[in-house]
């Protein structure tokens, strides 16, 4: 992918952070990746931001720092260090609440040709998944690199 | 910020630095959360390319 992103950091492979540069400040972000099923292989991906003075992390504030698709494409980035060294395996991802997934589905709609280079992209709806279709709405995500 | 102490820019995909000092979030409630829920949603959702649960 060649959209414009982040610089991440990580020391595991597992858990990512970088910062949100917009009117909002500076934000620290964290990504994580978690095993949460085996045969197949799924690995949960968290992603939310760093409250700076507790520490805690978070997804339900919106930051609205006008990076979005650039967060996206630098989450996407983590997801190709993740599977350079743990495999291609299915990631599942979905938001905190219903809105928050559909961010995630409108950004990843926007990124589509970029996206669908690299991953394969299923939604879920109603337990089953489907492969990724613009204008519709899912509860969840699966992805696999190519 | 994360100080860089060793910094490994991962060839092909850029701007993945290795340092040795980022925090795992993993007990974090609200990854723990996270997860839990994740466990509990792929127990019931059919993969692809397999048949309904």
């Amino acid at each position: 992918m060649h959209l414009d992103r982040y610089t991440s950091f990580t020391t595991d492979y597992q858990d990512y952070e970088f910062y949100s540069d917009g009117p909002k400040g500076r934000i620290k972000k964290t990504v994580m990746f978690t095993k949460v099923q085996d045969n197949p292989i799924i690995y949960n991906l968290a992603f939310g931001d760093v409250d700076p003075h507790t520490g805690i992390v978070s997804d339900i504030v919106t930051t609205d720092n006008k990076d979005r698709d650039k967060v996206l494409a630098t989450v996407a980035n983590t997801i190709h260090a993740f599977c350079n060294h743990y495999g291609n395996h299915y990631i599942y991802a979905k938001g905190s609440t219903p809105a928050r997934t559909r961010l995630y589905q409108m950004s990843i709609t926007r990124l589509w040709d970029e996206i669908s280079i690299d991953f394969e992209v299923h939604g879920v709806i109603d337990n089953i998944s489907y492969e990724f279709q613009k204008n519709v709405n899912y509860e969840g995500f699966l992805v696999k690199r190519k | 910020m994360a100080e860089v102490k060793k910094a490994v820019i991962e060839k092909g995909y850029g701007d993945v630095v290795v340092v040795d000092n980022v925090k795992s979030h993993a007990n974090d409630p609200f990854f723990v959360k996270k997860v839990e829920d994740a466990k509990k949603a792929l127990s019931k959702i059919t993969l692809p390319g397999k048949k309904s649960k």
